[in-house]
């Protein structure tokens, strides 16, 4: 047994303290002190760069306020927003919207989920693959939108040029109606898809090995499998990534700037494109912000009903 | 996999975020409070005596969008102002075209401008002026610039608000800007293939163009402006009502509905979707300034319709397929003014230049004397040398002028021509309106007739619109 620890030193009276505090720190500076003074510069610039802007928006949403107009600001209380609810205009952005939101989503989703079921089946080279299927995702969306743009250029696009190649005839991508969407849903697909594989790929990493093995054993099939072990496990991890895309489709405005302006016409405007020319090309700053906020509300609606499903999902 | 926690809760002790909330809430009206107590601005007054000018360095920043004037501005500004005012150095910032009126305007929003020479299109003056956001120059104007040496048309759709709807000037309306490039159309033809003779009507233009391109596959009869963006397919078809003896607006009852949609306003449509478009190449329904060039300089037009001033890299024989030298080129494009209809009527194009009111006042200063010493007529000839286009009626006739490039007769002889769009502050809603309606006629998104009655029902609510009480901008 060794020898004691000394509980007191040389001088009498002062008490030796087993965890000496660290040197230089004031004994003012409680932990919780400290631990605010860390957390304060970043909730301050939260607060500046994103609490305090959306109050002000939400306060402006109620106004006629313009911001070049400089005038001041009127109350009109929910004139702008039911004048929002109300607009034919609104209303077709919504229905185009939609359908770029669910049109993008899905074909993610389901080429997402096939890339990544194919790559987790690989023993060699999948560090590689994946790292290659990642490119996309990390590129600027305007430079994205911009070389598409080249790609699809209906007389000079490598698209174009690519399916004369074969025999077909010249298609007009970008000014049709039908295919200026589907354009979008496409190009936004090749970027956005290797998310989703991302996600998914880390969800069938995560499901145990015993269980295709026990699987194997009792000569389940591939597709026994797949219905009643993978898709299970990974299904939920699946709809976040799926939650992220919607969050980030819903508000899409790049790609349709660069690609079609909105066009041909205004088939192509999706809500965050119309709120920019509300906001922009009038300066009509209180119906804008009244419109970005009941697009901040529609977001959070569908995402608690989405995330109440995923809680009711894990539960079960 | 087990997910033992619920996503999405946010667990906030009740009290300290109540307490947190409502210190945000006062912040936020307490800041709000200072945009609730203004007045409606007016433009602020420029001295009529340009002030002392300062001596230490100084750069003088204008805003333009990207194009071949503006970079030939700032060379010719450095080379010619700096011989008078050697310490200031001009730079002319660019942004993209679709940015354009963006960049100026979000900067006049804050009340900041890191420019102090704004060029605004002519119709966004209305827009500054009733925002407060540029100096009023009459005074400057009636003391230092010779008002009579220019077409007054010019002086006036480059400066003046309200503008001059009848195409005279007048001379008691207050002046907000001068001159800085003019610009117009030009017809830009084959000669090779259509000969040397431009078609002198629209009808006669279509009809050759419509053989030109069947007698040569793979080139198309027209090439023009149909983008949605900018004011592209807008000043296309306001170029064909006016041809056809349309009206985009009656001024003086502020009246759209009824006279845009008239029979002329439904004939210019009709020929425009009807008979030009499908003459036009495949896939060109977004085609802007730089795709139509693009067209002309690879041989696929036979006829196209652009802006002067962005005409000028058309006889670069690097940019084009038609020639290895200028003179080859020269031998087979032919630049003419527009062929006219029922009437003569041309778009009227350029910007005038313009000082920020939020610009520092040594920079103001500079502002007024660079645009005194721009205006003067030996500068104005040299500017015409170098590539710009000038308003000044004696540098447009000068042989400088005429001889720096082979469409610029063609801007001389269209200046009586001219008609502008509506220089109001509702502008940048009535033209994205014009042109995302004519862009969907163009592209099949609309019936002709259709996109029309919508552009003159959509323009008119907005011209009504000024006592709407919520909704603005819907």
């Amino acid at each position: 047994m060794s020898d004691p620890v000394p509980l007191t030193t040389d001088h009498p009276g002062q008490v030796a303290s087993a965890t000496p505090p660290a040197p230089g720190r004031s004994r003012r500076l409680s932990d919780r002190t400290l631990a605010v003074a860390f957390i304060s510069p970043a909730l301050l610039l939260l607060l500046a760069m994103s609490v305090f802007p959306l109050l002000w928006a939400l306060y402006l949403s109620f106004t006629d306020y313009s911001a070049t107009r400089g005038g001041p600001a009127h109350f009109v209380w929910f004139e702008n927003y039911t004048a929002i609810l109300a607009s034919a205009q609104v209303h077709l952005r919504a229905l185009t919207t939609l359908i770029y939101v669910v049109g993008a989503v899905v074909l993610q989703t389901v080429l997402g989920f096939a890339i990544a079921y194919l790559i987790s089946r690989r023993t060699r080279g999948r560090g590689v693959l994946t790292t290659l299927f990642l490119v996309p995702m990390m590129l600027s969306p305007v430079v994205v939108g911009l070389f598409w743009r080249f790609m699809l250029d209906a007389q000079f696009g490598v698209i174009n040029s690519m399916l004369g190649s074969l025999g077909l005839g010249q298609v007009e991508w970008l000014t049709r109606q039908r295919t200026a969407l589907i354009s979008l849903i496409v190009v936004d697909t090749w970027q956005w898809t290797p998310f989703i594989m991302l996600i998914a790929l880390a969800g069938l990493t995560a499901v145990p090995k015993y269980l295709y093995e026990a699987a194997s054993i009792d000569r389940a099939s591939e597709w026994f499998k797949f219905r009643t072990i993978t898709l299970p496990l990974v299904w939920p991890l699946l709809l976040i990534a799926v939650l992220f895309r919607a969050i980030e489709a819903f508000r899409l405005f790049d790609l349709v700037y660069i690609l079609t302006n909105g066009g041909p016409g205004v088939s192509t405007e999706t809500l965050s494109f119309h709120v920019y020319k509300v906001g922009f090309l009038g300066f009509n700053t209180g119906t804008a912000s009244a419109y970005g906020i009941l697009m901040v509300l529609v977001v959070i609606v569908l995402t608690q009903l989405y995330l109440r499903y995923l809680n009711k999902l894990k539960e079960d | 996999m087990r997910y033992p926690q619920r996503i999405g809760r946010l667990s906030v002790s009740g009290r300290k975020g109540r307490l947190a909330a409502a210190i945000l809430v006062a912040a936020t009206v307490a800041a709000c409070g200072g945009s609730g107590g203004g007045t409606q601005e007016s433009a602020p007054k420029a001295p009529a005596t340009i002030p002392e000018l300062t001596k230490d360095p100084l750069t003088l920043k204008f805003i333009w969008f990207d194009w071949p004037p503006a970079h030939a501005l700032e060379a010719f500004a450095n080379a010619e102002y700096a011989k008078e005012r050697p310490n200031v150095t001009v730079k002319v910032n660019t942004v993209p075209n679709a940015n354009w009126h963006d960049a100026m305007f979000t900067q006049f929003a804050a009340h900041k401008t890191d420019f102090d020479i704004p060029i605004l299109d002519s119709q966004h003056i209305g827009e500054a002026v009733t925002n407060g956001n540029i100096l009023d120059i009459t005074d400057f104007v009636k003391k230092n610039i010779d008002v009579n040496a220019y077409n007054p048309y010019l002086l006036a759709a480059y400066g003046q608000y309200p503008q001059a709807e009848t195409g005279k000037r007048d001379e008691n309306a207050s002046m907000y800007g001068l001159p800085l490039l003019g610009d117009t159309w030009t017809m830009i033809y084959r000669k090779d293939l259509i000969g040397d003779k431009p078609p002198q009507t629209w009808d006669e233009m279509i009809s050759v163009a419509e053989k030109c391109q069947a007698d040569h596959p793979g080139v198309s009869g027209l090439a023009f402006h149909q983008a949605n963006g900018s004011d592209a397919a807008a000043v296309t078809y306001n170029t064909v009502n006016g041809v056809y003896g349309g009206n985009l607006w009656d001024a003086k009852t502020r009246k759209i509905d009824g006279v845009l949609n008239d029979a002329a306003g439904q004939e210019a449509m009709d020929v425009l979707v009807n008979k030009m478009k499908p003459l036009t190449a495949k896939g060109s329904g977004n085609w802007f300034i730089d795709e139509v060039n693009a067209a002309v300089a690879q041989g696929k037009a036979c006829i196209a319709f652009n802006w002067i001033a962005a005409s000028g890299g058309l006889l670069d024989p690097k940019q084009s397929t038609l020639g290895t030298t200028r003179e080859q080129i020269l031998d087979k494009l032919g630049f003419a003014p527009l062929p006219s209809q029922k009437t003569n009527l041309v778009p009227l194009g350029g910007m005038g230049m313009h000082v920020s009111a939020y610009s520092p006042q040594a920079n103001q200063a500079e502002a007024l004397n660079f645009m005194k010493w721009f205006e003067q007529a030996d500068i104005q000839k040299k500017w015409a040398a170098a590539g710009g286009v000038p308003s000044r009626t004696d540098a447009l006739a000068s042989p400088e002028f005429l001889n720096a490039g082979p469409f610029n007769k063609v801007y001389a002889d269209s200046v009586p021509r001219m008609r502008d769009m509506w220089n109001v502050p509702e502008y940048a809603r009535l033209v994205d309106i014009e042109n995302t309606n004519v862009n969907a006629a163009l592209n099949g998104a609309k019936k002709p007739k259709d996109a029309l009655d919508d552009i003159a029902k959509q323009q008119q609510g907005v011209l009504d619109s000024g006592n709407r009480k919520g909704g603005g901008g819907l």
